[in-house]
């Protein structure tokens, strides 16, 4: 899966739910993880003196140590920390942003709906042949659930891009990759999808069992994407004649 | 091997085994004078991503009463083509198949570096996975909506083959038909009566001509996936599933002011455990159980309906004032011997801010290996990311989880073995294995020297295919009179402390609280009197070697720990405590016994200290990991720089990286650990920093602050006996002359 900052996050947890409820990983985050670090399993060994004596400590009169930088540490308590020097350097860790600065930072286009659509629906056609009516039809249902949803602005950002690199492989017959964009969507934004995700799901597990003849009509170039300020279209592309609703034309009436 | 600690972790890191002897007394007398016994804690399917599994059958001693496996420890004639057992010396011919065999072509399971092996077996067809969803439905509305969507996005999660129900139930139980036609029908039971597995499958429909003595075999997976309307594949029902999830509604009785919704839980188990002994006995299958609320109703029943009487806590049960107890728990019981006999495991996911009866229902988990988590609401990242965690993959893809597995553990000398079944393992499950020594003092060491023990764990994959894991391991034998220093440079204080621990939990749970913590003290005495280097009745010449240095710390921690500690713990926050105690590899079990502390400062690297309170100062963060908890306290001068916000300035940038650093070494724990922690970020004078001060060792407290002279960390208001005391009170004890 394309490791998109945006979908390595970290968002809080539920404190009015739960109790110290623990922040969320995304999936992409979770997911991300190398091999297990384990990097606090050590213990502080007990002074020889006796097992577990505290050992004579006497605190410095100022409780701020002079930083090593050597600037004069500031007065008690209202004193900020020593400035410039680098401290502890923390040790190497994910890409953590918050989710809102990954929304925002990546100025991107925005995904277009029909071309999305239009690789679902060529899918299904596809799958028609095959597959039984009612399960396509069951589809169609969900994919029009998702047409809409996305039309009428109930979609979020992160789900309609994730929904395009979803079309994008779909079309490039890359199943796995495609699977695990679903299975993202499903673990990061289940509120939003499950009406319609599991219709998507579906529509990949039957397509990568199409014989390849099957599937070359999602390979045919998509209609040069219009731009949505006009509504006129170009009159060689018959599809797109605004006077007709696009037909599939193998789906039932 | 230079130390006894690189032997040590080499074994555990090759073969999952750490004993708490690595040299063995030769005879049970003296065995019983180590105090601590002769055991080990093993681990049946640690990851080992190093070692890929062979495609072939084990072969066996064919003496009938032996069947060990061929291993490295075996004599072997290369020419004659024969093996001797190294645990009965039967002398085996090799099958034809390894006719080619030679000193330099060795076949994997003779090799010293596969003491641990993997082997795939072929037997039978694949059986599909099955996932048994059992639901309540008294939830509260926003409750109820977060599961169904876990419950949608799990669907996600599984593998498409895999089987998958429904049951939800409140009043009554509903078991739910899957298929894929329109209309979704359902079969409904009364909450409030027990049903035999006969009338289950009867009203069920579920009753086949051949089924009566069809015992060992499961149904092959065609029939069964047609017969089975209630079990469906995933590919197959997903969309219907998810539209029946996406509208289930709460339980539709109303509950009056001041009573509890009533919850049929012990009903729905009994259908649910008797689905599947009917349609797939013998088959790796989860039943998954969520609840938000205890059983007010019918077999099992945990509490009443009525609010004003609560659910019983820990006074209630020492008072024997719990009406319930011991009906519902010998009711769970006998459900979760069922399942464990069928290869079935368990599951408890119980998300509510009060008791949900954990505590009568705990064997349902424990007895099949399955997991148990508790959270506050289906709502929380908590319950979320745990259940996801639940369908986690391996570096191959497959899921962390194995079916019905059987675990063997054959030794020398007897021939006999032991077996035990544990219906559901992960790559972290851990057993505490006990062994007694039988040999007679001062009879001869056994010949060789060494004493051997082969653990045999069958089990199905999580792909489905049936696999047996073996290791074999080997210690010296060693003569107590003369060799008593090596035995104790042999002592593994960690694995004993974990194996002493999860001693006590089994005790604590069967015998009254203050006997186990006398009966701990009295090990750890006879140990010290054993073991220390000491002058009769002169405390302060008391010394332990470094094997067992750490030793008495461990069981002053574990002394306090909730494990062994009901006070200031609900009876279910008791068994949740231990559930997973007595599960965890070493590891973790010994952060949950003593955890581990971490400094963070300007002063230098991250770096542990002591848990105690003299670690507890202003300019340091804390990072503390119970297991459970993961806490991070930042020091009173780091907490002022805080909230006046240094950390935004620019030139405050350092400070920015030191409030973050203990962030990102939690991440990594958080991210991976199974269940997920609770996570608590707190400062000094905070209401949660309690957390932190409770566990730390109290070298300061209101009774000896002035005695050090100045303040010199944080003082705990407590009457707890710090370690200085403890360990003054062992070494009196330890070296007197009366004892």
């Amino acid at each position: 899966m394309d490791s998109n900052m945006d979908d390595m996050y970290m968002k809080p947890g539920n404190q009015e739910r739960g109790w110290n409820d623990p922040p969320q990983f995304s999936y992409g985050l979770q997911m991300a993880r190398g091999p297990q670090r384990n990097l606090l399993n050590k213990r502080a060994a007990p002074p020889a003196s006796g097992a577990g004596a505290p050992p004579p400590f006497s605190p410095s009169p100022n409780p701020l140590s002079p930083p090593r930088c050597g600037v004069a540490p500031p007065p008690l308590h209202t004193a900020p920390p020593p400035p410039g020097c680098m401290a502890t350097p923390p040790p190497p860790s994910g890409p953590i942003r918050s989710q809102k600065e990954a929304e925002s930072s990546q100025p991107e286009s925005e995904p277009d709906v029909q071309a999305v659509v239009l690789v679902l629906k060529r899918a299904l056609a596809a799958c028609r042949r095959t597959v039984r009516d009612q399960v396509c039809n069951d589809v169609e249902k969900r994919l029009r659930l998702l047409e809409d949803g996305w039309r009428s602005g109930r979609l979020s950002l992160p789900v309609r891009r994730r929904m395009d690199a979803l079309a994008q492989e779909l079309q490039a017959c890359h199943w796995d990759t495609a699977d695990e964009i679903h299975r993202s969507l499903m673990v990061d934004h289940v509120t939003e999808v499950s009406q319609w995700m599991v219709g998507v799901k579906r529509l990949i597990s039957e397509t990568r069992n199409l014989s390849p003849e099957l599937l070359e009509p999602l390979h045919y170039p998509a209609e040069p994407v219009q731009d949505p300020t006009e509504p006129d279209q170009d009159p060689t592309e018959p599809d797109q004649d605004p006077a007709e609703p696009v037909q599939d034309p193998v789906s039932p009436s | 091997m230079a130390t006894y600690q690189e032997f040590i972790q080499q074994n555990e890191d090759r073969d999952g085994v750490r004993f708490s002897w690595n040299l063995w007394p030769s005879s049970r007398l003296e065995a019983t004078r180590l105090v601590a016994p002769v055991s080990c804690l093993f681990t049946p399917l640690k990851e080992r991503p190093d070692l890929p599994p062979v495609q072939y059958e084990p072969v066996l001693c064919s003496r009938a009463n032996c069947k060990a496996v061929l291993n490295p420890l075996c004599q072997v004639d290369f020419r004659a083509k024969i093996w001797a057992c190294n645990f009965c010396f039967q002398r085996n011919p090799f099958p034809p198949s390894y006719a080619g065999i030679s000193e330099v072509n060795q076949p994997a399971e003779l090799m010293p570096q596969f003491s641990t092996i993997e082997y795939i077996v072929q037997r039978g067809p694949p059986a599909p996975l099955i996932f048994l969803y059992v639901v309540d439905t008294c939830l509260e509305e926003e409750d109820l909506q977060a599961l169904k969507e876990s419950l949608q996005m799990s669907l996600s999660l599984l593998p498409p083959n895999a089987l998958v129900g429904l049951i939800t139930f409140g009043r009554m139980v509903q078991v739910h038909e899957l298929s894929c036609e329109g209309i979704a029908k359902s079969y409904v039971f009364r909450g409030t009566k027990d049903l035999s597995a006969k009338q289950i499958q009867e009203m069920l429909g579920l009753m086949k001509p051949a089924a009566a003595g069809n015992q060992g075999r499961p149904a092959a997976p065609q029939d069964a996936a047609a017969s089975c309307r209630f079990l469906q594949p995933v590919h197959r029902v997903d969309m219907n599933l998810t539209d029946l999830l996406g509208e289930l509604q709460r339980d539709p009785w109303p509950v009056p002011q001041g009573k509890r919704p009533l919850r049929s839980t012990g009903v729905a188990l009994t259908v649910a455990v008797g689905l599947l002994e009917g349609t797939f006995p013998n088959t790796g299958a989860r039943v998954m159980l969520f609840i938000g609320g205890p059983p007010t109703q019918g077999p099992g029943m945990v509490v009443g309906d009525e609010l004003k009487t609560p659910i019983r806590s820990w006074h209630d049960i020492q008072k024997d004032n719990a009406r319930h107890l011991k009906k519902a728990t010998k009711y769970y019981e006998a459900l979760a011997n069922r399942s464990a006999v069928n290869g079935h495991n368990i599951d408890i996911y119980a998300c509510a801010l009060d008791q949900t009866g954990l505590l009568e229902m705990k064997c349902l988990s424990n007895l099949t290996g399955g997991h148990i988590v508790m959270g506050d609401s289906f709502n929380t990242s908590l319950f979320k990311q745990t259940f996801q965690r639940v369908f986690s993959k391996d570096y191959n893809g497959d899921f962390r989880m194995a079916f019905g597995g059987v675990l063997e553990v054959k030794e020398m000398g007897i021939g006999g073995t032991s077996q035990w079944k544990v219906c559901s393992l992960t790559p972290s499950t851990t057993l505490g294995i006990y062994f007694e020594v039988v040999n007679q003092h001062n009879a001869p060491v056994p010949q060789g020297g060494r004493g051997a023990v082969q653990f045999v764990t069958q089990y199905q994959h999580s792909n489905t295919q049936k696999r047996i894991r073996v290791t074999t391991i080997a210690r010296n034998w060693a003569d107590a009179q003369s060799q008593i220093q090596h035995i104790e440079s042999s002592f593994d204080q960690e694995a004993a402390a974990v194996l002493m621990a999860r001693l006590g939990v089994f005790r604590a749970e069967s015998e009254e609280g203050p006997d186990v913590l006398r009966w701990l003290d009295r090990q750890l005495i006879r140990l010290c009197q054993k073991f220390g280097q000491f002058n009769k009745d002169d405390p302060s010449s008391f010394k332990l070697s470094e094997s067992l240095s750490l030793y008495p710390q461990f069981m002053f921690h574990l002394r306090r720990s909730p494990f062994l500690q009901v006070f200031n713990n609900s009876p279910d926050e008791s068994s949740y405590y231990r559930h997973h105690f007595v599960r965890q590899d070493l590891t973790q079990s010994l952060i949950m016994i003593q955890p581990i502390l971490y400094s963070y400062s300007f002063h230098g690297p991250p770096e542990p200290v002591l848990l105690d309170s003299s670690s507890i100062l202003p300019d340091r963060i804390l990072l503390m990991d119970t297991f459970f908890q993961l806490v991070i306290y930042h020091g009173e001068t780091i907490a002022q720089w805080r909230k006046a916000g240094y950390q935004e300035m620019a030139e405050y940038e350092n400070f920015k990286q030191l409030l973050q650093a203990p962030l990102d070494d939690a991440q990594e724990i958080l991210q991976t650990r199974f269940p997920m922690p609770r996570y608590i970020d707190t400062e000094h004078g905070g209401s949660q920093a309690r957390f932190l001060l409770s566990k730390v060792n109290p070298s300061q407290t209101h009774n000896n602050l002035y005695a050090w002279g100045q303040e010199t960390g944080a003082p705990i208001l407590t009457d707890d006996v710090s370690l200085q005391v403890f360990m003054d009170h062992l070494k009196k004890l330890a070296v007197s002359s009366s004892a």
